[in-house]
């Protein structure tokens, strides 16, 4: 088998000391082969968005050890690790500087990393998530969230990295427009043969991108899976199978029938 | 009999600098006590919607109405003093993200009481005993504990329950609920809209329930209204989705990802602008 593009093992990540310490991140493993798609899910507080902050380095790793092409990865990062690693965030009215246009939002990275001919690599890049050079002078109030959303993966994609590491990228977007991005998500990674590590709460959603997934509940990996079982809803843990049953709408079922996951009364 | 709710070519207007924004466009309903939906993504009207039933629309907007009548009192027509003593009382709403919702410097105790004793005139006593009996229906387990903590120290889904117990506390007729689930979890959002409708279902009350999840309200409600640009474009009775007409409709139910049968890539919606007409 060929080199893992990511090879993680036994991450984990504890926030605060003594008494306090919490494991955000409890020996999670993983690897990542290039081109291909990994959905992290769970409820919030999983752990979910922390391994992909632990993958960037905005998260310290308290232990484990983390493999970028088979080589080991220094903290804090060095500059080749980020034109490999892209991230998109959550919210893209959050996301992107309000005061800077589009074209000083894309221009960024290409400076930090000293790489030549900016305009014709933003241009292009605009393109590439289907906007035309029009929007490259406007504000991010100028655009609705879908276009706002294209500036933040133009800008993760602009570097060229291997891996997009994109957290919840459509969970802020009404569904007719979630729909345009995933489809964007998919052409770019034919395109570029990029690898995905998707983070989302929405089980549809990390089976239509991703071919393999992991399930994360407290800090710790559960259950891992792909998207051909979560669709015949052969999954192994009961979590998973209360997760699937909770995303498929609201079901009536008696005033007195237990509830489909555990009280978090706490 | 009247019924709980009478909603006849509702308009709400936002004159602007720029110009007059019509966010709802002459929609007309009427709501008995039932569980009625009202779907439509960001910039449709729904909120708004919500909003001028109660009253509470932000200023500058405008709301007029042929007819909006609560079990038979005309709300255009009443005084402000008269809505005032309606809203909280007989008709209220419960908004979506608990976080921002909440007072975050009142224990919850406090904000349960609080609301309770400005409709009711109890003593303190049988306020708290109100407020500690209200929030063991909607299922929290400790509720004495839970009363003296601060909102911060609440999860999502215990947020969002504590302030369906301070709307529901006085007893209401009618109920707004502004996309109460879509800051939680899906498995917690599961749990909250079971409270809702058992609590619906026990005291007879009217719902109405915002949201931009066409699957989830389908599933939860008895009818469901579509809005599309400020207008209402389809009502469909409760499970039948897959019997809907208009094509903004079926656009939106085709372009979700789906557990069974997924396609690639996802059908796009095309808007027609003559929908918005």
């Amino acid at each position: 088998m060929a080199t893992p593009l990511i090879e993680a093992r036994n991450l984990s990540v504890r926030f605060g000391v003594g008494r306090l310490t919490v494991a955000a991140l409890d020996d999670v493993s993983f690897t990542l082969a290039p081109g291909e798609s990994l959905g992290l899910v769970g409820e919030s507080g999983s752990g979910k968005s922390t391994v992909l902050r632990a993958l960037t380095g905005l998260a310290p790793l308290s232990g484990g050890s983390l493999k970028l092409g088979g080589v080991a990865v220094p903290t804090p990062r060095r500059m080749n690790f980020f034109t490999a690693v892209q991230m998109v965030f959550q919210d893209p009215y959050a996301s992107l500087h309000p005061r800077h246009t589009v074209d000083q939002i894309l221009a960024e990275p290409l400076a930090i990393h000293r790489i030549p001919h900016a305009e014709t690599r933003i241009v292009a890049a605009l393109r590439e998530v289907g906007l035309g050079p029009s929007y490259r002078f406007r504000y991010p109030h100028q655009l609705s969230g879908g276009q706002r959303q294209r500036i933040a993966i133009a800008r993760a994609l602009i570097l060229r990295p291997k891996v997009v590491l994109l957290d919840e990228p459509t969970s802020a977007l009404d569904a007719s427009v979630q729909a345009e991005i995933l489809n964007l998500l998919e052409d770019l990674r034919r395109a570029f043969g990029l690898a995905y590590i998707l983070v989302s709460h929405d089980l549809a959603v990390v089976a239509h991108l991703c071919e393999r997934l992991i399930v994360l509940r407290q800090g710790r990996m559960i259950e891992e899976t792909t998207a051909g079982a979560l669709r015949d809803g052969s999954v192994k843990t009961d979590y998973t199978r209360a997760m699937l049953a909770a995303s498929g709408g609201f079901t009536r079922v008696g005033p007195t029938a237990p509830p489909t996951a555990p009280l978090r009364n706490t | 009999m009247t019924p709980l709710l009478e909603v006849e070519d509702l308009h709400v207007r936002f004159p602007l600098t720029e110009g007059t924004i019509e966010a709802v466009r002459g929609i007309s309903f009427t709501l008995g006590r039932e569980r009625l939906g009202i779907v439509g993504e960001s910039g449709s009207g729904k909120s708004q919607t919500g909003r001028a039933i109660l009253g509470l629309t932000a200023r500058p907007g405008e709301v007029t109405a042929k007819r909006l009548a609560f079990d038979g009192i005309d709300l255009m027509a009443a005084p402000e003093r008269l809505r005032r003593s309606l809203r909280g009382s007989r008709m209220t709403m419960v908004m979506q993200d608990p976080r921002y919702s909440l007072n975050p410097v009142m224990t919850v105790g406090q904000q349960i009481i609080e609301s309770y004793r400005a409709h009711k005139r109890v003593s303190g006593r049988d306020a708290r005993r109100a407020a500690l009996a209200m929030l063991d229906e909607v299922r929290i387990t400790a509720p004495d504990r839970v009363m003296a903590l601060y909102p911060h120290e609440l999860s999502g889904g215990m947020g969002q329950r504590v302030m369906i117990a301070m709307m529901l506390i006085t007893g209401p007729e009618l109920l707004i609920a502004d996309e109460p689930t879509s800051a939680l979890d899906v498995t917690v959002r599961g749990e909250v809209l079971r409270i809702l409708d058992q609590l619906v279902a026990e005291r007879g009350m009217g719902l109405i329930l915002i949201s931009h999840d066409l699957e989830m309200v389908a599933s939860f409600c008895d009818r469901v209204l579509v809005m599309y640009a400020g207008k209402i474009v389809e009502e469909l009775a409760s499970g039948a989705l897959d019997q809907a007409r208009h094509p903004y409709t079926r656009g939106l139910i085709g372009c979700l990802p789906k557990l069974a049968g997924d396609s690639h890539p996802l059908p796009v919606l095309t808007r027609d602008p003559a929908w918005a007409r």
